[in-house]
């Protein structure tokens, strides 16, 4: 039904010459070939199936959840089952057979699918998404959830709806995390913070296709160099949310080529222990929570100890309040409440 | 109740990490309504119906993300969830939308009408619903085809009365 030469195949231009080993391997050279776009027409279906098996071909990891993302997209659609019946087996228009070679030509690449079609979601959010800002995962959907809970009985009590509760973000990356406590919570405001331009960039983009820019402040901030800025930013606020970059130097070498070769390393990169940010994030931590206030992170499995330990011996303004598992059952997120200032006579004992 | 276990780990491939995780934890938000009550659409309406309440420590949850630590080591779009009832054995899978907190929200929806089939046979609401949905559908149908027999009777009538021969006095 459609002709297939290797000859006529073209390269993606996404592939970089370094792989994660930096070895440029005669595999690789081979992984970008794409097939030949068909002489006739053909229907989702098939497109669909000819790339999955050329996927699983070429080693690109999770073929047939590519190729579906992928055409969903292209029909509109954001999941295949979500897809009017009968839309697959219609034949695609020359127009979109083109696009959706363009697309899985990409994806060939080991460009991660969320950067293929330019979007993904998070929560109850479509987001816009672009390399390198980091593409936000499916556990800290969780970290929200924690957050969340927390916000809703404190806005929910003593002074009632009027208290204005504002949030704290470092590292935003797209803006999945304040951008959905702002979408769930409307009566919160937002600060987000992130080194990273292009971040800020795509949050403040995200921000306005939501409608949520006005309770949302951006800066382009680095934490570890500007401490100083960050303090002088805000007023104390109810809670201090980060999905920091939290992996261990030594670990990076051996990310899959969808992370290493596309997302932001300094995203990812948390030092030689993965706390280099965590760290500094708790340092400060005080002087920008309110009494009570609480700090949400994210973190490598290995960290909760160490964290826990950290700050009973560094930051003693901070309890450790719990750590809680993700829905693969690791540890993952560490809650932390800045201790009440107590008022009243000072006793002096002898 | 154990043959089910067989069956689903043959869906995932063995690189798979597969976690049994009991009573996780549910953000208000996203719990299904208070007092076994839901929404179910039966026919493009939305009819209350008093489903069971889900007892979380009843569940177990499996999700499968690939083998590896998982969190910003890894970045996979697969987010299925699959929903075990551990009394009954009832499984059930989502992967509905891109989100795993919605397809884990959604997984719950759907073990909810399950249990109610399961607990109540014939005299489930939601098999009740679906009956009455497929009746109006047929009665809709056999009106609709009614109206068009007599539609064609009628014109057949009119036809017949103008052609010549047929006048009456």
């Amino acid at each position: 039904m459609w002709t297939r030469s290797v000859s006529a195949g073209y390269r993606c231009s996404g592939c970089r010459s370094v792989g994660p080993k930096g070895i440029w391997s005669s595999h690789a050279v081979r992984a970008c070939t794409a097939p030949a776009l068909p002489a006739g027409r053909i229907t989702a279906l098939q497109a669909m199936d000819l790339w999955r098996r050329h996927f699983e071909e070429r080693g690109v990891k999770e073929p047939d959840h590519s190729s579906h993302y992928i055409v969903a997209h292209l029909l509109g659609a954001k999941t295949i089952e979500s897809l009017e019946q009968g839309k697959l087996t219609e034949f695609l228009s020359r127009e979109k057979t083109e696009q959706m070679w363009k697309l899985c030509t990409r994806r060939l690449s080991r460009m991660p699918v969320q950067y293929v079609i330019e979007e993904w979601d998070f929560r109850d959010l479509t987001l816009k998404m672009r390399p390198p800002v980091f593409i936000p995962r499916p556990e800290t959907e969780e970290l929200v959830e924690f957050v969340l809970t927390d916000l809703e009985m404190r806005c929910g009590t003593g002074v009632g709806a009027d208290t204005q509760h504002t949030s704290l973000e470092v590292g935003c990356g797209s803006g999945a995390i304040s951008l959905s406590l702002l979408k769930s919570l409307p009566q919160l405001r937002a600060i987000a913070l992130d080194q990273s331009q292009d971040a800020v960039d795509l949050t403040r983009e995200n921000a306005s296709r939501l409608g949520l820019q006005d309770r949302l402040q951006i800066h382009h901030i680095d934490v570890m160099k500007d401490a100083g800025i960050v303090l002088s930013l805000c007023s104390p606020v109810s809670a201090l949310v980060s999905n920091p970059p939290y992996l261990f130097s030594e670990d990076m070498a051996s990310l899959e080529p969808e992370i290493f070769r596309f997302e932001d390393h300094s995203a990812l990169d948390g030092g030689e222990d993965g706390l280099k940010v965590i760290n500094q994030i708790l340092t400060l931590a005080p002087r920008i929570l309110s009494d009570l206030g609480r700090v949400y992170l994210e973190v490598d499995p290995r960290h909760p100890p160490l964290i826990q330990r950290w700050v009973e011996a560094n930051v003693e303004e901070l309890h450790y309040v719990e750590t809680r598992h993700d829905i693969t059952g690791r540890p993952r997120f560490c809650i932390l409440q800045k201790r009440e200032v107590k008022q009243g006579p000072k006793l002096d004992l002898d | 109740m154990s043959r089910l276990f067989p069956s689903i780990r043959h869906i995932y491939s063995v690189s798979s990490r597969v976690v049994w995780r009991g009573s996780p934890y549910i953000s208000p938000l996203l719990q299904p309504l208070p007092t076994g009550l839901t929404c179910v659409f039966a026919a493009g309406k939305k009819e209350l119906i008093d489903l069971p309440v889900l007892n979380e420590d009843e569940l177990e949850e499996q999700f499968v993300r690939g083998s590896g630590p998982g969190g910003q080591a890894t970045n996979k779009t697969s987010n299925c969830v699959v929903l075990k009832h551990i009394p009954t054995g009832i499984v059930v899978k989502c992967h509905q939308t891109r989100s795993v907190e919605i397809n884990r929200k959604r997984a719950r929806d759907i073990m909810r009408e399950k249990l109610d089939v399961a607990y109540k046979g014939e005299l489930s609401e939601v098999l009740v619903k679906k009956k009455e949905s497929m009746l109006r559908k047929q009665e809709k149908k056999k009106k609709a085809h009614e109206n068009l027999e007599r539609k064609r009777l009628f014109k057949e009538a009119q036809v017949a009365d103008s052609k010549p021969g047929n006048d009456t006095v």
